[in-house]
C-alpha cells in the first residue's frame, strides 16, 4: 500500500519527472528512462503525500470520454523515505482517509532493494484490533501485478527502474497536446515478459519537462488494452510533476484518475515516524503529522 | 538502479483491493487517437479536478463532522433447513425453518485529535428489532431496541509513551481467529451473525500505557472493571431455558481488577512477544441456587497466565506460534460460546498449557488461505476429580480453522469461505461468505452457514442447520 502510494506517485513522479537535458544530441531512449528513474527516486525521499484515486466505468460518446457513473473515490496520505546503502531501500506509511467503511486503515512497509531480503509489511485495522504482520514476498518475486487500492493502476504501471529489462526505442519526434514529445517504445526481454501484462508500451515524453503526457500499453496481441493520459504538469520542488493521471483500461472500460492533491519533499521525517507505533497510536500519529504538514506551511 | 518492490503493496492489497483478472483478447475498445476526454471529466475540467481546487478539504476533515463514521445497516438472516435433530436414541426434535434475524443498526464511530498529543475515539450502535426477529419474539412480539457504548478512550502520547483511558480492548497473540493469548477482554457470540472472535470481542474500563523503546515495545494494562461473558440472550440461537435464570456477577462491594503487561520485539521477518498478566476467567461459572431456589450463582474464577507469541515471514507465507500457560483455571469452566457451564459437575483448578499456530499464505495477488489450530491440555488432569468424576475437557482438546477468500473486480467481491471444527472431529461449521462493494457508501455481503455435529458436540442441537444471511450497509 505504501507502495503504492509512492509508487504511485513515482509513476506520477516518473511521469513528471523532469530534469535536465542530459546533453546537446538527441537522448536515447535509455537516457531519457534513466532521468526519470532518477528524478523518481528524488521525489519519492523524505516525502509526504497526499492523494486521491477516483475510478469509475467509462463509455466513449462522439470520441469523448464521459464517466457512467458516479465515481468510487479513495483518499490517501503517506509519508516516505529511503534508506540504506545509496538510500535505495524505502519505509514509509499509509494512511486511507476516505472512503468512511476503510478509513484509518494504515500500512507500514519496508521495501529493501537487496533482492534476497524480503519486504516487510504491517498492516493496521481497526477491527483486528492490533498490528498485523504481512507476507510480502521478496523484491524480486515473479509476483503479478496487482491492482493499487482497486483502481486502474496496477503495480506494475506504477513501477520504474529495471530499465536494462527493457528494450527502448525513440520511434519518432511529435507532438502531443500541444507539447513537442518523444515517442519511445518500451519492449521487456524475455525475463520481463514473464512478469509483466503488457507486450510494450508506448510514452509521449515531453521533451521539455521529460514527463510522460500518454502512455499505451499493448497486450501479446497488440492490442492496446490500456491508455494513461496525464495533466496538471506543474513544477514542484524543481521537478515538473504530472499531478493528474488518469489511466483508461479499454477492457473493463474503467479508468482511475490519481490526483496528488500534495507532493512534499525534502521532508524532514523522524524515523520514528516510520514505526508501528505510527498504525496504532493516533495520537502520535496526528501530532506527527502535523508537524509535517507544518513543514510544508 | 532503484527498484520498486511490489510484493508489499501486492499483500496489502489483499486486504484492501486486489486485482482485475487478466485481459481478454475480446472486446477491445479501439481508441482514436484524438479522443478526448469530456469537458465534465478530465481533471482539467470537474469530475475529479476539484480535489485539486478544495484546499477546504483538509481543514474540513478536522472539523468535527468528519471525525464521525457511520454504518447505517438492515441484516436478514435465518435457519432454513427444516428438519429433525437426534439428540439421542430414540429422541429427536424438529427444527424448522425460521427467520432468526431481521434488524436495523447504525453504528457510529468518533475520533478526534483535538490537540496535539491528545486523542479522543468514542463508538458505539443502536439497533431495532424488527418483526421476527428473535429479540423481537423475547420482547413479547413488540419492536425491541439496543444501545450500546462499544469503545470511548481518552488517549494521550507525549514522548516515547502513550496512555489510554477509557473502554477499549486489548488484543494479544498471533494466529488470527482463535488465539489462546486473545483473552484479555470478554466477547458475546450472541448468534450465528457472529462468527469472527474480532466481531465478538467487547470493550472493558481499562488503563493502557504503551512505552515505545528504540528496538522494542512495552505494553502494560489494567483492567478497573473486568466483566464477563454475557449469558445468552433470551431467544437466541443459542439459548436454552435453564433450570435456573443465568445472572450476572454479583459483586456486592468487590474490587476487581485485571492487570497484564506485553513486551514485544520486532526483527526483520519476524516479531515476538513474551506477556503475563493477572485475569478473571471470562466465562463465569454457574452453581443452583440455595435451597434450589432463584437465580444460578456466578463464580468467577482468577488466573495467572504467562504468554509468548511470535511469527515469521518466509516470502508469501507467514507463520504464527502462541504459547499460553495458565494457572489456577477452572477444570470445568465450558468456554463453549452462549452455553453456560451449569451442567459441569467439578469444580476444581489446574493449570492449563495451550497452543495456537498456523499459516497464512499468499495464493496470489486476489487469493489467500490460511490456518489456525488451537490445542489446549490440563495438566495433572485426574488430580482431585472424585471416584467417577470426568472432565468435559480430557486430553487434549481445542479447535481449528481454516479460511480462504479471493477478491475479485478489483475488491469490489470478495468471496471466502470458512471451516471451523474441533479436534475431536464431532463438529464441522462451515461458512460461505460474498461481500459486495456496490461503491463508496453502499455494501452488500451474504453468507450461507452450514453445521455438522455429532453425539458428544456442543453444536449438536445445531446439527444439519443451514442458514442465510444478508446484510445491506450504508457507510459516510
Amino acid at each position: 500500500m505504501k507502495r503504492a502510494t509512492c509508487l504511485l506517485l513515482a509513476t506520477a513522479l516518473s511521469s513528471l519527472v523532469v530534469v535536465p537535458l542530459v546533453n546537446a544530441q538527441q537522448p536515447s531512449g535509455r537516457e531519457i528512462m534513466d532521468l526519470v528513474d532518477e528524478a523518481q527516486r528524488a521525489t519519492s525521499d523524505s516525502a509526504f503525500n497526499r492523494m486521491q484515486l477516483s475510478t469509475c466505468k467509462f463509455g466513449v460518446k462522439d470520441s469523448r470520454i464521459t464517466c457512467a457513473e458516479r465515481a468510487r473515490v479513495k483518499a490517501l496520505e503517506s509519508v516516505g523515505k529511503n534508506y540504506g546503502l545509496n538510500l535505495k531501500d524505502t519505509k514509509s506509511i499509509t494512511i486511507v482517509l476516505e472512503p468512511a467503511a476503510e478509513r484509518g486503515i494504515g500500512m507500514l512497509s519496508f521495501a529493501y532493494d537487496e533482492s534476497d531480503r524480503d519486504n516487510e509489511t504491517w498492516l493496521y485495522l481497526s477491527a483486528l484490533g492490533r498490528v498485523k504482520r504481512i507476507a510480502s514476498g521478496s523484491s524480486d518475486d515473479d509476483t503479478e501485478p496487482a491492482s493499487v487500492f482497486g483502481s486502474e493502476f496496477t503495480t506494475e504501471d506504477t513501477e520504474t527502474g529495471k530499465l536494462e529489462e527493457y528494450q527502448i526505442n525513440v520511434l519518432e519526434q511529435t507532438t502531443e497536446s500541444g507539447r513537442d514529445v518523444w515517442k519511445i517504445e518500451m519492449i521487456p526481454n524475455e525475463e520481463r515478459a514473464r512478469k509483466s501484462r503488457y507486450s510494450r508500451t508506448v510514452s509521449y515524453i515531453d521533451k521539455e519537462r521529460f514527463v510522460a503526457l500518454r502512455t499505451e500499453m499493448y497486450d501479446q496481441y497488440d492490442k492496446e488494452v490500456k491508455r494513461l493520459l496525464a495533466s496538471r504538469v506543474e513544477l514542484i520542488d524543481d521537478v515538473w510533476v504530472a499531478r493528474s493521471l488518469t489511466m483508461m483500461n479499454l477492457v473493463t472500460n474503467r479508468l482511475s484518475n490519481m490526483a496528488i492533491l500534495e507532493i512534499n519533499t525534502g521532508i524532514d521525517v523522524d524515523d520514528e515516524f516510520l514505526t508501528q507505533r505510527t498504525l496504532t497510536d493516533v495520537a502520535f500519529r496526528e501530532t506527527e503529522l502535523e508537524k509535517l504538514r507544518s513543514q510544508i506551511d | 538502479m532503484h527498484r520498486i518492490k511490489t510484493s508489499a503493496v501486492l499483500i496489502g492489497t489483499l486486504f484492501l483491493a486486489p486485482l482485475h483478472g487478466g485481459f481478454a483478447q475480446d472486446d477491445v475498445l479501439v481508441l482514436d487517437d484524438d479522443a478526448q476526454f469530456d469537458v465534465d471529466f478530465s481533471f482539467d475540467d470537474d469530475l475529479f479536478g476539484a480535489a485539486f481546487d478544495d484546499d477546504e478539504q483538509s481543514s474540513s476533515i478536522s472539523s468535527w463532522l468528519e471525525n464521525f463514521t457511520i454504518k447505517i445497516s438492515q441484516q436478514f438472516s435465518g435457519q432454513t433447513n427444516s428438519h429433525d435433530v437426534d439428540l439421542a436414541p430414540g429422541f429427536s426434535f424438529p427444527r424448522e425453518s425460521e427467520l432468526e434475524t431481521n434488524r436495523f443498526g447504525i453504528n457510529i464511530r468518533y475520533q478526534n485529535a483535538f490537540a496535539p498529543g491528545w486523542l479522543l475515539q468514542a463508538s458505539g450502535h443502536a439497533k431495532a428489532y424488527w418483526k421476527d426477529d428473535y429479540e423481537f419474539n423475547a420482547n413479547g412480539d413488540s419492536i425491541d431496541t439496543e444501545f450500546r457504548i462499544n469503545e470511548l478512550f481518552i488517549q494521550h502520547s507525549f514522548d516515547q509513551h502513550s496512555l489510554k483511558f477509557g473502554r477499549q480492548t486489548v488484543v494479544w497473540g498471533e494466529t488470527v481467529g482463535n488465539s489462546v493469548l486473545d483473552i484479555i477482554n470478554h466477547n458475546e457470540f450472541r448468534d450465528f451473525t457472529i462468527i469472527d472472535i474480532e466481531d465478538a470481542r467487547l470493550n472493558q474500563w481499562m488503563l493502557v500505557w504503551d512505552f515505545f523503546g528504540e528496538d522494542s515495545n512495552f505494553s502494560s494494562f489494567l483492567n478497573l472493571y473486568p466483566e464477563f461473558n454475557p449469558a445468552a440472550v433470551r431467544g437466541s440461537p443459542f439459548f436454552f431455558e435453564p433450570e435456573f435464570n443465568l445472572t450476572d456477577y454479583e459483586r456486592d462491594g468487590d474490587l476487581l481488577f485485571e492487570f497484564g503487561s506485553q513486551w514485544k520485539k520486532s526483527f526483520e521477518g519476524s516479531d515476538i512477544a513474551f506477556m503475563a498478566a493477572y485475569l478473571y476467567e471470562n466465562q463465569l461459572r454457574y452453581e443452583d441456587p440455595l435451597l434450589r431456589v432463584g437465580n444460578a450463582v456466578a463464580k468467577k474464577n482468577d488466573f495467572i497466565l504467562l504468554g509468548f507469541s511470535a511469527n515469521r515471514a518466509i516470502g508469501k507465507l507467514l507463520l504464527n506460534f502462541d504459547l499460553a500457560f495458565s494457572h489456577d483455571v477452572l477444570a470445568d469452566s465450558f468456554n463453549f460460546p452462549g452455553t453456560a457451564s451449569l451442567a459441569n459437575p467439578v469444580n476444581l483448578n489446574k493449570d492449563q498449557i495451550g497452543t495456537s499456530f498456523g499459516f497464512e499464505y499468499a495464493i496470489s495477488n486476489e487469493q489467500s488461505v490460511s490456518l489456525g489450530i488451537q490445542a489446549q491440555k490440563l495438566l495433572d488432569e485426574d488430580e482431585g476429580l472424585l471416584p467417577g468424576q470426568t472432565l468435559i475437557n480430557e486430553g487434549v482438546f481445542g479447535s481449528w480453522l481454516v479460511r480462504y477468500s479471493n477478491s475479485l473486480m478489483n475488491g469490489d467481491l470478495v468471496l471466502s469461505s470458512t471451516l471451523q471444527g474441533d479436534l475431536k472431529a464431532e463438529s464441522l461449521l462451515v461458512l460461505l461468505g460474498a461481500n459486495y462493494t456496490v461503491n463508496d457508501n453502499w455494501a452488500l455481503s451474504s453468507q450461507i452457514i452450514s453445521i455438522n455435529a455429532d453425539e458428544g458436540s456442543a453444536l449438536l442441537y445445531f446439527a444439519e442447520d443451514l442458514r442465510l444471511g444478508v446484510t445491506l450497509t450504508y457507510s459516510f
